[in-house]
């Protein structure tokens, strides 16, 4: 299914954006869009394995703050 | 503490690893648009990789060379087939997504990739769309107005997608 659908006019901004970045290469794409941040609960073990995403979702749901948005 | 932010030379050294070990995976999710080039910022990568017992051992004998801590625990669970493992210790953040959500199987998403600068098997942008909208989550809500602007611009192009030459258009 090719996601085809009416769309207004893209925002001048966001356009120049988008014209802006492929000018730049893959490597300083790459290497000016990662930030890392701590986050809270997230972030507090050394890795967490779910059995399902519904599992994984509700952990988020249930565990993390909302500002993170993951809920 | 050292940078922990991921960097083309960590898409490097997973693109290497990965095929060292002939693990099956593509870069999807934020992490995926952006190799795209989709302009906007992220906290870590995101793979999906198939999920099966042999690519679960190929992924775990390639996170270990790539300096990841994989335990007897996590190896069993990579090999399991959980959907989803989060790993936060290692040189970087990373997210094992093995089913992720609206996207019916890793073969079908494999035929619709790219391989991006000859060497990063990513989602299709539509992939990462479909995923995203499924997931609905307050980021993924925050993000899809933006993301499908740039699969519009993506498509109105003549080539229908970034025409540089070291990102030849090939399937993975």
């Amino acid at each position: 299914m090719k996601i085809e659908e009416e769309r207004p006019p893209i925002d001048p901004e966001w356009l120049r954006d988008f014209e802006a970045s492929l000018r730049r290469s893959l490597r300083d794409r790459l290497d000016y869009s990662f930030i890392h941040t701590y986050k809270p609960v997230l972030d507090d073990a050394p890795y967490r394995t779910f059995e399902t995403m519904e599992e994984y979702r509700r952990w988020c749901r249930e565990n993390l703050p909302a500002w993170l948005g993951y809920g | 503490m050292a940078d922990r932010a991921f960097s083309y030379r960590q898409g490097e050294l997973i693109a290497e690893e990965f095929r060292r070990h002939g693990v099956e995976y593509l870069f999807i999710g934020k992490s995926g648009a952006i190799f795209h080039g989709f302009p906007d910022t992220t906290q870590d990568a995101d793979l999906f990789p198939e999920k099966s017992p042999e690519n679960g051992r190929r992924i775990a004998a390639a996170l270990r060379h790539l300096g990841f801590p994989v335990d007897a625990r996590l190896e069993s669970d990579l090999v399991a087939g959980k959907d989803f493992v989060q790993l936060r210790t290692g040189p970087f953040d990373l997210d094992l997504v093995f089913a992720p959500d609206g996207i019916e199987t890793y073969g079908e998403a494999r035929s619709r990739a790219l391989m991006i600068d000859g060497r990063f098997p990513v989602a299709s942008l539509d992939d990462i769309i479909r995923s995203k909208r499924a997931t609905n989550r307050a980021k993924d809500r925050e993000t899809l107005p933006r993301l499908e602007a740039f699969a519009a611009y993506l498509r109105s192009r003549p080539s229908g997608r970034d025409p540089s030459p070291q990102e030849p258009g090939q399937r993975p």
